[in-house]
């Protein structure tokens, strides 16, 4: 029943994207609390001496009552946990086969994510490129980052092609505290070159994951003639595909590619999950908050 | 192998459609936008080339499928030879036309030898029965194995002067099959005249059980030249104003002269050349027709010189007679009796004569002795006249009144005494005359010429018709014409006069044809044809003379029925041509000359198309009619096997398409 809401093209007809964001992780989260696999809540830690300008909100009002004195409750979630979502906008991530293309998900997704991270008070950052970074909005807890955040996606609109190395080297920059690093992106690039692009925001304690975002055409493309295909980073490429070409080579060809771009990843230290947009956006979270869980 | 229609075989350009499909149409590509082409290869020459390969056989399959499908439609058939069927119990009905054209030369005889032959053919067992056709089909014998009584039957078939009648043979030999519920093989005997076939083909139909053999005894049209008819008049007055026309025909014939004679009682009295032009008609104007008084026997007649003879002569019955009288009541100050008397005079034939007498000379009349009277414009007339002519009329005697000034003041109709409701006279000041305006063409006073649009009636008498027929109204609906009944007679009564003075009538062109028949109408003159067809029928006698004796004497001079029938009969069917004698009860004798159909002088046969085709007409009988012994080519179609072949084609045709043409099931 829950999944009906997680399910990309439900998604795509619901117009605010924080309410996109909203129905999926609270369906998400409520689909977790049936299951007898996932525990996860936020978990107590200790207890802390009231010091001035401690938000009263967190005091402990049952040991105030005992103890005539003022302690915090503090958890193990609160400490220092930040996300910082990259979102590649090349055109190419415009492509889709049915009504919700890959940046559409993508997008799902990250507000999911953010949407996610607010509830769980962790700094949600946004970078979002193609060739370069085209907007940037810096991690933090404060009150309308949420905001802030869905409307950076909300505005996303494809750009031009992809290169990682360029605005990779920015995102040095900008990463001041270790924290999870989320990476949505189609990848359409040598795996060697991507890892070695990416691997450096690893290195400083970064949990990377890289979420390949990939239509299913493109993973099992389907065509009953030959057709002219047209690369949609560069209009003057375009190839006649014939469709045993497409049903056998290609499928080969994508197939090893992510298959090398998954192992080097995993190599790497970093976590690799493949996104079909035709699938529902629950197991791109729960990626997210295995990976998340293991911070705690 | 043939194809029953090969037009069909034109559907096989339709094969240009898969050839064109598979092997001329342009592969054309989509251009369809794709996130990346870093995982792909141009390689499609090889991959088209591939699949028109893999499409070659469902290309085949299309084709044949095409092709076999325009060969269903073409209906191919094979002669399949088919064994002779033994029809068991079969009847033979051997049918010998009798008709007039069978007079010419030894056709008839010729017919009966070919018929006699048949029947000696006849295996044991084998049952036969033997017909005669003419205008009315006769059974000459039963249904019989017995060859005595079929010859007997065949010698008895005496030449007719009926027409034959093809139509007529089907009805029969239907309802002979039915009424048997056995096969009939009927071979049919006759010069196969086209004027004997029907008009509507269908008549002709025979049931599948019956297998129709005709045996015709005229290959070619042979000439013949005839008296078609002759326009003579049945009754003569004055031998001096008839005439009799004759119209000579030659069917067939080149152009040639024939001497046409007209006998009077036997004897020639005129003789004139016709000119009759190559297969046309030629017409002959005899201008006097010298007869005695009474009855007379008339013929015209040719020297044709061909074989059939029987139509040379036309007979037509003649009587002379002296013209009868009719009573005329006027009053001598008006014209009417000018007008009437002119006007019965100008109508050719002299059929009465006119006796005038004023109203005063009516006193010791007696009507009874004229053939009708007419009372014009007579006032009041002697009680005793009055009621001799109710009793005149009663009896069967007629009466045309005219009414003007004098029957206005008196207010009454005379005899009728029906009250006269007004007198119109035309006025300067209102309509200055009337016209008639309606008029009733089915009456015998006016059915010739009915067009009385321009007479103009200035003064009528409107009086209330009742029940009688209104016959003629004027503009403002007053009745002009009524015909009324009393007992066996009538009264006409003509709400004006013929004076010119009420009206313009008698100086009107349709004056004379309305008192010429208006007098025959009332002095029951009987206008019939001088001749009647063989085949037609006439009344003995009516419905008073029942019981008594009617005596009719054919051509040959023999009564035609017997005693017990003379009193019985009611009618009377002309079966020969010549003169019928016919002899009633009330002293109305009657010479009624008969001749035979002039469509059978047209001695053209029926071709064999025709022939064919009305033996086709039955389901399952052969067409050439030798197909009692040998061996019967019979098409064979292979429309089904062929339909069996495509259904399998496109069966294998869909798997094929589909396989094909489906959606990767591997990949969704």
């Amino acid at each position: 029943m829950l999944q009906r809401f997680l399910d990309p093209a439900t998604l795509a007809s619901i117009s605010g994207l924080d309410l996109v964001a909203k129905t999926v992780v609270d369906g998400f989260v409520a689909g977790l609390h049936r299951s007898p696999d996932f525990g996860f809540s936020q978990e107590f830690a200790e207890y802390r001496a009231y010091s001035e300008g401690d938000d009263l909100r967190h005091v402990d009002w049952n040991v105030f009552a005992r103890t005539d004195r003022c302690f915090l409750k503090r958890y193990r979630g609160e400490t220092n946990s930040q996300l910082l979502i990259l979102l590649d906008t090349s055109a190419s991530m415009g492509y889709g086969s049915h009504p919700v293309t890959k940046l559409d998900y993508s997008r799902f997704v990250a507000a999911s994510l953010c949407y996610m991270a607010n509830g769980q008070r962790d700094a949600a950052g946004l970078i979002i490129f193609d060739e370069d970074v085209t907007n940037y909005v810096a991690p933090s807890t404060r009150q309308g980052q949420l905001f802030r955040l869905l409307h950076a996606i909300e505005k996303v609109e494809t750009g031009t092609h992809t290169d990682f190395t360029k605005p990779f080297v920015h995102f040095q920059n900008f990463l001041h505290r270790r924290g999870i690093v989320v990476v949505l992106s189609d990848f359409y690039e040598k795996p060697d070159v991507i890892i070695q692009t990416v691997e450096p925001l690893r290195h400083r304690g970064n949990e990377v994951i890289l979420f390949h975002v990939l239509d299913p055409q493109e993973i099992k493309p389907k065509f009953r003639e030959p057709v002219l295909l047209v690369d949609m980073e560069n209009s003057t490429n375009a190839l006649e595909v014939s469709p045993e070409y497409a049903r056998n080579e290609y499928r080969k060809r994508i197939d090893s590619h992510i298959e090398a771009l998954s192992s080097k990843a995993r190599g790497a230290g970093m976590e690799y999950f493949l996104m079909n947009t035709g699938r529902p956006l629950d197991e791109g979270l729960r990626e997210y908050l295995a990976v998340r869980k293991g911070r705690f | 192998m043939g194809f029953l229609t090969p037009w069909f075989l034109a559907g096989a350009a339709a094969i240009g459609l898969p050839v064109w499909l598979h092997l001329l149409k342009k592969h054309k590509t989509t251009p369809l936008p794709f996130s990346s082409l870093m995982f792909f290869e141009k390689r499609t020459q090889s991959s088209i080339k591939h699949r028109r390969l893999r499409y070659l056989l469902l290309f085949a399959l299309r084709t044949a499928l095409i092709l076999l499908i325009v060969l269903a439609f073409a209906h191919p058939y094979i002669e399949q030879k088919l064994m002779p069927m033994k029809r068991s119990g079969e009847v033979t009905v051997l049918a010998l036309d009798n008709s007039l054209s069978m007079r010419a030369g030894t056709r008839l005889e010729d017919a009966k030898t070919a018929a006699k032959s048949l029947v000696s053919g006849l295996n044991p067992g084998e049952r036969a029965q033997v017909l005669a056709i003419g205008q009315r089909v006769q059974v000459m014998s039963e249904v019989t194995d017995d060859h005595a009584p079929l010859n007997a039957a065949i010698n008895a078939i005496e030449p007719s002067d009926a027409r034959s009648s093809f139509g007529e043979l089907t009805r029969t030999l239907r309802s002979i099959q039915q009424s048997l519920h056995l096969p009939m093989h009927a071979v049919l005997y006759s010069d196969m005249q086209q004027s004997g076939m029907p008009t509507n083909f269908n008549d002709l139909r025979l049931n599948s059980d019956i297998r129709l053999d005709p045996q015709p005894l005229l290959k070619k049209s042979e000439p013949n030249f005839a008296v078609e008819n002759v326009v003579a008049p049945r009754r003569v007055y004055d031998n001096k104003k008839t005439r009799v026309l004759v119209t000579v025909a030659g069917y067939g014939t080149p152009k040639a002269s024939r001497n046409v004679s007209l006998i009077l009682n036997g004897r020639v009295t005129e003789t004139k050349t016709a000119e009759i032009p190559e297969n046309g008609r030629a017409t002959v104007e005899f201008l006097s027709l010298d007869v005695p008084y009474g009855r007379n026997k008339g013929e015209v007649k040719i020297d044709s010189a061909d074989p059939l003879t029987a139509d040379d002569s036309f007979f037509f019955s003649v009587e002379r007679g002296d013209p009868r009288h009719a009573l005329f009541v006027h009053d001598p100050v008006t014209k009417n009796l000018l007008y009437f008397k002119a006007a019965l005079e100008a109508s050719g034939q002299s059929a009465f004569e006119i006796d005038p007498v004023t109203v005063d000379q009516t006193v010791n009349l007696n009507p009874s002795k004229y053939a009708f009277v007419v009372l014009a414009d007579v006032g009041t007339l002697p009680p005793a006249f009055e009621n001799e002519l109710r009793n005149y009329i009663r009896g069967g005697g007629s009466v045309l009144i005219t009414l003007g000034g004098n029957a206005a003041r008196r207010g009454k109709v005379p005899v009728t005494d029906e009250h006269i409701e007004t007198s119109m006279y035309a006025a300067r000041e209102g309509e200055r005359f009337q016209t008639a305006a309606w008029l009733d063409a089915s009456h015998p006073a006016i059915t010739k010429d009915d067009r009385w649009d321009g007479i103009k009636f200035y003064q009528a008498i409107r009086i209330a018709p009742g029940n009688s027929r209104v016959v003629v109204r004027l503009a403002d609906q007053t009745p002009l014409l009524v015909d009324e009944q009393m007992g066996d007679g009538h009264i006409l009564v003509f709400a004006s006069t013929f004076d010119n003075v009420a009206n313009d009538f008698p100086v009107h062109n349709s004056f004379v044809p309305f008192i010429d028949q208006t007098a025959r109408y009332l002095g029951r003159l009987d206008s019939g044809p001088a001749s009647v067809l063989v085949g037609s029928y006439e009344e003995l006698r009516d419905s008073k003379e029942t019981g008594s004796a009617v005596d009719v004497v054919d051509p040959k001079g023999e009564r035609v029925f017997s005693l017990a029938e003379a009193t019985k009969v009611p009618n009377i069917q002309f079966t020969q041509a010549g003169f019928y004698d016919i002899r009633r009860p009330n002293g109305r004798n009657e010479l009624v000359a008969v001749n035979a159909d002039r469509h059978e002088s047209d001695l053209t046969p029926t071709t064999q198309e025709s022939l064919s085709l009305w033996q086709n007409t039955a389901n399952g009988t052969s067409a050439n009619g030798e197909g009692t012994t040998a061996g019967q080519e019979k098409p064979l179609s292979l429309w089904w096997y062929i339909m069996l072949v495509v259904l399998a084609l496109a069966v294998a045709e869909s798997l094929l398409g589909n396989q094909h043409l489906s959606v990767d099931k591997e990949a969704a």
